[in-house]
C-alpha cells in the first residue's frame, strides 16, 4: 500500500515539476524585476500565508532515518541548486533576514528559503504565491545520503557501487567527503596514465622475438593494474561497465589487426575518456574506433555494386540499434516496452531500417596514411609489422566506397548524394535522440553497476537525466552516472532488505573486490595478471575486452530458466555465467590467488612466458593483509572487518556467527606464527568471498 | 499463438509432482529412482536413447555448408555470390570443382536434377551422408504458421519475434520465444524422460554454457565441463586443515537463502556439490578408445557427452538430451578465410562422436543434430553475409533415414519478383523456411518416444503445422 502511495505521489511530483518549469520560464523576468533579492519579500518573512506543496521540490519525507538530525538551510539549498538548478540558478549566496535564511537566485527569479524548520520558495517557480515545500527534516531522506555518510558500511556499500570496491583509505575518504563530493572528486579527477602509454611504457613496442604484435591478451595487463589499483577508481568502472555495452572481443580481432592487445589498450582507453563526456561523442568515438571497425566489420564496408550484386555489411548497423542505442522494441522512459493494442512490444525498427542504415557506414577503413611499418617480424617470415599508431586513429572516410544512395531509416530520410561524414552525422543524431536510448542506456548501466531488475521508477529518474542534465543538455554521462549511484533505489535502505534487491558479482568484480580490499600491488611492477581460460577447474569465464561475442559475457535481458527468477520474469543478466562447473570454478580460482596472490611466470620481465621451460611461477600479485594480521586472535573482529571491506557489512549477522564459529576451529591465537595467521586469514576471506550474502550485491 | 496446453496428463501431472520432489530438494534428488515408480515410465523406456543438439552460435551460412552443385544451380549461386571487384571483395563462392570429395550422392536424386556438396572440409559428414548415416533437411528455421513471402511482407501471418536478431533467434530456435524466455523443446522433452531415469538431474546436459534448450518445467540443464564435473577443492583438500571447518564451509556455500538471487546460488551449488563425485566416480569407470581431434572445442564437447553416455548405466539414465555449442559462425568478414576451419572442426567432431557411439555399441540409439541462429544472405557484402533466416541442417545417427534430403530444395535466387524462383526466400537470398523447427523437432521428439498428443506440450506450434507440405513427422528417423 505505501508502495503504490509512493509511486502516486512521484507521478504527481513529476508533471509538478515540469509545470514548475513552464511557469518559471513565462514569468522569470516580470518577477525578477520586482525583487534584486538584497531584501527578502514581505510574505516570505512572514512566512505562514504560504500554501504547502511538497511536491514541489519531491519531499518524500519517509521518515525512513528520522534518527537523523535535520539538514541544516545550507545543505538543502545546495542540495536544491544541484538537484533543479532549472529553478535554482545560477548558484547563489546565503542570506539572513530577521530569522529567516534564503537565497536568491537572479537567473530564474526564485527566493528559496527556511524559517522554523520550514523550506519555502517564491518566484516563478511557484507563481509569485508563497509555497511551502516541507519541514526540512523531510528531506533528509533525499539529502542526507548524498552528503553524510552514517558509517562504514554504507561507505563501503557505495564504493562498491561506484568503483571496484571498499579499502580503509577508500572508505575514510567518503565519510569524509560525502557520496556526493566524494563521487564529484572523481567526476573531475584526469584520467591516469592511459593503457597505451602504460603498454609502451612497459617495452611492449618493441618488436623482439616474443612478438607482442600478435598478442591479444596484452590490453589485460593495464587493465587490471587499474580495476586493482587506479585511483580514477570510479572512471576506470564506468569503463568497465561501458565495455560491457560497446562490447569489443580482442580475441576475435587479434587475427585481422597487428597490435591487438594495443587496440584493445586503445579501444579501453576510449571508453575512460569519453566515458565522462556525451553519450553522442563517446558513440562516434566507438563506431569509428578501429578496434570496432575490426570486431562489427565497418572496416572495409563498401557500397554496394549492382554489377555483381555485392551489398553493404549489415552488421554494425544492426548492432548498433539492437546493442548500443535502441534496442529491439519501443521503451517508455522507464525502461518497460510501449505495448500495442494487442498488448505486444512494438518492434523499434525492420530489416528495411537496417540495410539502409548499412549504407552509412559505408567508405570506412583503417587510417594507415603517412605510416609506414615498424620494422620486419624479428623471427621468419620477416614480413613488416606496421606501425601501431594507426590505431590511435578514427576510422578514415573513402568517399568512392561509400554509398551515395539514399538511406531512409528510423523515419529519417537522408538524400541520395548526401557526403558520407553528414550521413554519419545525422545516422548518429538519429540514433541519439531516438527516445529509447535514455532508458534503454540507463537499464543497462543500472543493471551494471546497482540493480538487476530494476524498479521501472527507478530506469525512469535515470533515463530522465539522460534526456535532460537539468540544464538542458541530453547525453551527459557525468549526469547519468551520478543519478545512478546517488538515487535513493541505490543509497538508500530498502533495497538491504528487499528479498530481490541487488544483483550477482560479475566474476571480474570480484578479483576486484579482493585487489582493492587488500592493496594488492604487483611486485615486479609488471601487472601480468591474465585471468585464462586453462584451467576448467578454476576458471573465471569472464576477462576484461574478451566477450565470446558482441552480446558481452551476459545479456541484458537473460532470465535464468528453472528458477523463481523465471517464475517472476526477473531479469538477472550475471546468471548466465552460473552453472554447476562455475560456481565451483570460481571458489577454485579465489583459493589458488587468496593465500599468497597470483603466481605469475616470470614477473620481471615483459610478455607472457614463451613455454614452459625456463619458467619460474612466483607470487607476484599479491595482497598486503597487514590489517588482518593484526586482528588474528580476535575472531569476531577479523570477520566484521572483511564484512565491511568485501560485502559493504551485507553479511547478517547469523552468518557472520557462522563464518566466526567456522573459523575458531583453526584455535589461532595473535602470537600464533605468521604462516598460520597468512592462511587462516585466507580461509576467512575464501569464507567470506564464497557466501551467498557477499557475493549477492544489494 | 502458442497452443500450450494446460496439463491434462495425470502421467504428466505426477512427473510433474516427483520431478519437483527430485530436482528441488536439497538432499534427496540424486538417489531418486523414478523408475522404480512404474507409474512414472513416460516412454516405458528399456533401451537407452540420446537427443544432441550441436548449436553453431553466431549464424551459420548455409549456403557455403550445403553448397549447391548441379551444373545450373552451382552458376547460379557463383553468379552471385561473386561480390565484385574492391579491396575487400573477392568472391565468396566455393569453386565447384572443389567440392567433388565432397559430393552428397542421395540414394534417390532430387527432382530436376539438383545436386548438393558439403563444404570442402567436411569430408567426414560427407562420408556419413554418403553410407546412410546422415541426412540433410533443407531449408529449415523458425515458422509460428506455414508463410509465404507474400505473407511475409504483408503482416498477414503471425511470425517468429525479433528475426535477425543473434540472440532472439538463438532463443527462438531453442525455445519458440526471444530472449527471456525460460522453456526450450529439449527441457519439455527432459519433462517426459524423467520418470524414465535413475537420476532426474542427469535428464538434460549441458557441456557448453547456459542454454534456454535444456529447460523444462522441471527438467533443468545439469553443467558438466569438458573435463567432468566440477570439484569445490576446498571441500576435499587441506586448505581447510580441519575437517570440521571444511564441513562447515560445504554446508555454508549450500544454505538455502530467503533473497532471491543468493537462494538460487546456492541451489546451483548445492547441485554442483551433490552431483560432483557421482558423475565423475561413474565417468572413471568409461573407456573410450575413438580418438577426438585436438585443439577442437566442439570435440572436447562431444568427447564428454560420448563418456556420460559410457556411464549411463552407473548413473541410471534411459532417456538424455545433450547440448554442445561452437561459436564463431558470424562471418560478415572474411567468410573465405575463416569458415573453413569451423566447418572443418564441426565435421571432425561429429564424426568422431558417431564413431564413439559404434564403439559404445550405441549408434542408432543417438542422435546428433545441427542447430543455429539462422541462415545467411545469399547476397555478399564483399568478405562476408549478412543475417538470414531459414538454413540447411544436418542430422547424424544409425536411426537416421540417411543418405537423403528431406525438405524442399530452395531456389538459388535474390530476385525479387513474382517469379515462382523468387518466392523462397524475402530479400538478398535471406530464405524463407519450407519446414518449421517445431516439425524438425516433433521428427526428432517422436524418434525419442514423445506421443502425438504429447507433441503440443513439447512443441508449442506443431499444431499450426501438417498435411503434405508441413507434414509433422519429416521421414528423417527410422521409426
Amino acid at each position: 500500500m505505501q508502495a503504490m502511495m509512493g509511486e502516486e505521489h512521484e507521478e504527481n511530483s513529476r508533471s509538478g515539476s515540469v509545470q514548475a518549469t513552464g511557469a518559471a520560464m513565462a514569468t522569470a523576468a516580470l518577477l525578477a524585476a520586482c525583487g534584486g533579492g538584497d531584501t527578502p519579500p514581505a510574505a516570505m518573512l512572514d512566512g505562514r500565508a504560504a500554501v504547502s506543496k511538497p511536491e514541489l521540490l519531491e519531499v518524500q519525507g519517509s521518515g525512513a532515518r528520522r534518527s537523523l538530525a535535520a539538514p541544516t538551510p545550507d545543505q538543502l539549498m545546495d542540495w536544491a541548486e544541484r538537484q533543479f538548478p532549472h529553478l535554482f540558478a545560477p548558484s547563489a549566496s546565503q542570506r539572513v533576514a530577521d530569522g529567516l535564511v534564503y537565497r536568491f537566485y537572479s537567473g530564474t527569479g526564485n527566493y528559496l528559503g527556511v524559517r522554523d524548520g520550514q523550506v519555502l520558495l517564491l518566484g516563478p517557480a511557484t507563481g509569485g504565491q508563497l509555497v511551502n515545500a516541507g519541514q526540512l527534516a523531510d528531506f533528509v531522506d533525499a539529502l542526507v545520503p548524498q552528503d553524510r555518510v552514517d558509517n562504514d558500511e554504507d561507505a563501503a556499500r557505495f564504493l562498491h557501487h561506484a568503483a571496484f570496491g571498499a579499502s580503509d583509505t577508500d572508505i575514510a575518504s567518503v565519510r569524509q567527503k560525502g557520496y556526493a563530493g566524494w563521487l564529484e572528486d572523481q567526476l573531475n579527477m584526469p584520467m591516469g596514465q592511459s593503457k597505451w602509454d602504460w603498454l609502451v611504457s612497459q617495452g611492449y613496442m618493441t618488436l623482439t622475438d616474443r612478438q607482442f604484435f600478435f598478442f591479444n591478451d596484452l590490453c589485460q595487463f593495464p587493465v587490471w593494474r587499474d580495476l586493482m589499483s587506479a585511483p580514477d577508481m570510479v572512471r576506470q568502472r564506468w569503463a568497465l561497465a561501458l565495455s560491457e555495452l560497446f562490447v569489443i572481443s580482442v580475441p576475435s580481432i587479434g587475427g585481422s589487426l597487428n597490435w591487438p592487445g594495443f587496440a584493445g589498450a586503445h579501444f579501453w582507453d576510449t571508453l575512460a575518456y569519453h566515458g565522462f563526456s556525451n553519450f553522442r561523442t563517446l558513440l562516434e568515438a566507438v563506431t569509428l574506433h578501429p578496434a570496432m571497425g575490426a570486431f562489427l566489420n565497418t572496416r572495409g564496408n563498401q557500397k554496394e555494386d549492382p554489377a555483381s550484386g555485392r551489398v553493404p555489411d549489415e552488421n554494425y548497423a544492426r548492432e548498433v540499434m539492437q546493442l548500443f542505442t535502441i534496442g529491439l522494441h519501443d521503451l517508455n522512459l522507464d525502461g518497460t516496452p510501449r505495448l500495442n493494442a494487442n498488448g505486444q512490444p512494438t518492434d523499434s525498427y525492420g530489416q528495411s531500417d537496417v540495410t539502409n542504415l548499412a549504407r552509412v557506414f559505408t567508405g570506412y577503413d583503417l587510417d594507415f596514411r603517412g605510416l609506414g611499418s615498424v620494422g620486419n617480424s624479428p623471427v621468419p617470415p620477416y614480413y613488416s609489422i606496421q606501425d601501431p599508431r594507426y590505431l590511435q586513429r578514427p576510422m578514415q572516410f573513402i568517399a568512392e566506397r561509400h554509398s551515395t544512395l539514399e538511406k531512409r531509416f528510423l523515419g529519417v530520410h537522408i538524400p541520395a548524394g548526401t557526403p558520407g561524414p553528414e550521413a554519419l552525422r545525422i545516422a548518429l543524431d538519429t540514433l541519439f535522440n531516438h527516445p529509447n536510448t535514455g532508458p534503454f542506456f540507463a537499464r543497462q548501466m543500472i543493471q551494471r553497476l546497482v540493480a538487476s531488475h530494476p524498479d521501472p521508477d527507478y530506469v525512469a529518474r535515470v533515463a530522465a537525466k539522460f534526456n535532460d542534465n537539468g540544464a538542458g543538455v541530453r547525453g551527459d554521462l557525468k549526469a547519468v552516472l551520478r543519478a545512478i549511484l546517488l538515487d535513493k533505489a541505490a543509497r538508500g535502505p530498502a533495497g538491504l532488505y528487499s528479498r530481490t534487491f541487488g544483483k550477482l558479482r560479475e566474476p571480474i568484480m570480484r578479483i576486484a573486490n579482493w585487489a582493492r580490499a587488500f592493496k594488492v600491488r604487483s611486485l615486479a611492477s609488471t601487472w601480468k595478471f591474465n585471468v585464462g581460460n586453462w584451467d576448467t577447474e578454476a576458471d573465471l569465464q569472464q576477462y576484461p575486452l574478451a566477450a565470446p561475442s558482441v552480446f558481452n559475457f551476459f545479456r541484458p535481458g537473460y532470465v535464468p530458466p528453472s528458477t523463481e527468477m523465471a517464475t517472476q520474469g526477473a531479469t538477472a543478466p550475471e546468471f548466465q555465467l552460473v552453472s554447476e562447473s562455475s560456481v565451483s570454478a570460481y571458489i577454485n580460482y579465489l583459493q589458488n590467488i587468496v593465500y599468497q596472490g597470483a603466481w605469475i611466470g616470470n614477473p620481471a620481465e615483459a610478455g607472457f612466458p614463451r613455454d614452459n621451460l625456463g619458467v619460474t611461477y612466483m607470487p607476484d600479485i599479491v595482497p598486503d593483509y597487514s590489517a588482518e594480521f593484526a586482528l588474528v586472535g580476535n575472531t569476531l573482529l577479523l570477520v566484521q572487518r572483511l564484512n565491511i571491506l568485501l560485502a559493504g557489512g551485507q553479511l547478517s549477522p547469523a552468518t557472520q556467527d557462522f563464518i566466526v564459529n567456522a573459523l575458531r576451529i583453526d584455535r589461532i591465537r595473535a602470537d600464533s606464527p605468521d604462516e598460520f595467521k597468512r592462511i587462516h586469514v585466507a580461509r576467512a576471506i575464501l569464507f567470506v568471498m564464497a557466501s551467498a550474502e557477499y557475493l549477492i550485491q544489494k | 499463438m502458442h497452443l500450450m496446453q494446460p496439463d491434462k496428463h495425470s502421467r504428466r501431472a505426477f512427473l510433474r509432482r516427483s520431478g519437483h520432489l527430485a530436482l528441488m530438494g536439497a538432499a534427496a534428488p540424486l538417489g531418486l529412482n523414478l523408475a522404480a515408480m512404474g507409474e512414472a515410465a513416460a516412454f516405458n523406456a528399456n533401451d537407452y536413447k540420446a537427443l544432441v543438439c550441436v548449436f553453431l552460435f553466431g549464424g551459420n551460412d548455409h549456403a557455403n555448408t550445403v553448397v549447391a552443385y548441379d551444373n545450373a544451380s552451382h552458376t547460379d549461386y557463383a553468379r552471385i555470390r561473386a561480390a565484385g571487384a574492391g579491396t575487400a571483395a573477392g568472391s565468396i563462392a566455393l569453386q565447384r570443382s572443389t567440392l567433388e570429395a565432397t559430393r552428397l550422392r542421395p540414394l534417390a536424386p532430387l527432382p530436376g536434377g539438383v545436386e548438393y556438396a558439403l563444404h570442402p572440409r567436411m569430408t567426414g559428414l560427407a562420408g556419413l551422408f554418403n553410407t546412410g548415416r546422415a541426412a540433410v533437411q533443407l531449408n529449415v528455421g523458425p515458422l509460428v504458421v506455414p508463410t509465404t513471402r507474400q505473407q511475409y511482407f504483408s503482416g498477414a501471418v503471425p511470425l517468429p519475434p525479433k528475426l535477425f536478431s543473434h540472440n532472439d533467434q538463438q532463443s527462438v530456435w531453442q525455445s519458440q520465444e526471444a530472449e527471456g524466455s525460460s522453456r526450450g523443446w529439449g527441457g519439455n522433452i527432459g519433462d517426459l524422460a524423467l520418470g524414465s531415469n535413475g537420476n532426474a538431474l542427469f535428464t538434460c546436459i549441458s557441456v557448453t554454457g547456459n542454454t534456454v534448450f535444456l529447460a523444462g518445467r522441471d527438467a533443468l540443464q545439469y553443467q558438466c565441463s569438458t573435463a567432468g564435473a566440477v570439484p569445490v577443492k576446498a571441500t576435499k583438500d587441506q586448505f581447510f586443515y580441519e575437517p570440521a571447518m571444511r564441513s562447515a564451509f560445504a554446508e555454508m556455500i549450500q544454505q538455502p537463502r530467503t533473497h532471491m538471487l543468493e537462494n538460487e546460488y546456492n541451489r546451483v551449488m548445492r547441485r554442483s556439490l551433490g552431483a560432483e563425485s557421482q558423475v565423475n566416480g561413474a565417468l572413471a569407470g568409461v573407456t573410450l578408445g575413438t580418438a577426438f581431434p585436438s585443439a577442437n572445442p566442439l570435440a572436447a564437447q562431444l568427447r564428454m557427452v560420448a563418456r556420460l553416455i559410457g556411464a549411463r548405466n552407473t548413473l541410471g539414465m534411459k532417456r538424455q538430451v545433450f547440448m554442445v555449442s561452437l561459436g564463431g559462425f558470424d562471418l560478415h568478414d572474411d567468410m573465405v578465410g575463416r569458415q573453413p576451419g569451423q566447418l572443418g572442426q564441426v565435421s571432425e567432431a561429429i564424426s568422431a562422436f558417431y564413431q564413439a557411439t559404434v564403439e559404445l555399441g550405441l549408434s542408432d540409439k543417438v542422435t546428433t543434430f545441427t542447430a543455429s541462429d539462422f541462415g545467411r544472405t545469399l547476397t555478399s557484402n564483399g568478405d562476408g553475409t549478412d543475417h538470414g533466416w531459414g538454413s540447411h541442417h544436418i542430422v547424424v545417427g544409425g536411426a537416421v533415414r540417411g543418405q537423403t534430403f528431406y525438405g524442399t530444395p530452395p531456389p538459388i535466387s535474390t530476385g525479387d519478383t513474382g517469379a515462382p524462383q523468387d518466392q523462397w526466400h524475402i530479400g538478398q537470398g535471406r530464405l524463407l523456411p519450407s519446414t518449421s523447427v517445431d516439425q524438425f523437432g516433433a521428427t526428432l521428439a517422436k524418434w525419442f518416444g514423445v506421443s502425438a498428443g504429447e507433441m503440443g506440450e513439447i512443441l508449442p506450434n506443431i499444431g499450426n503445422f501438417g498435411g503434405n507440405d508441413y507434414p509433422i513427422d519429416l521421414g528423417f528417423m527410422a521409426a
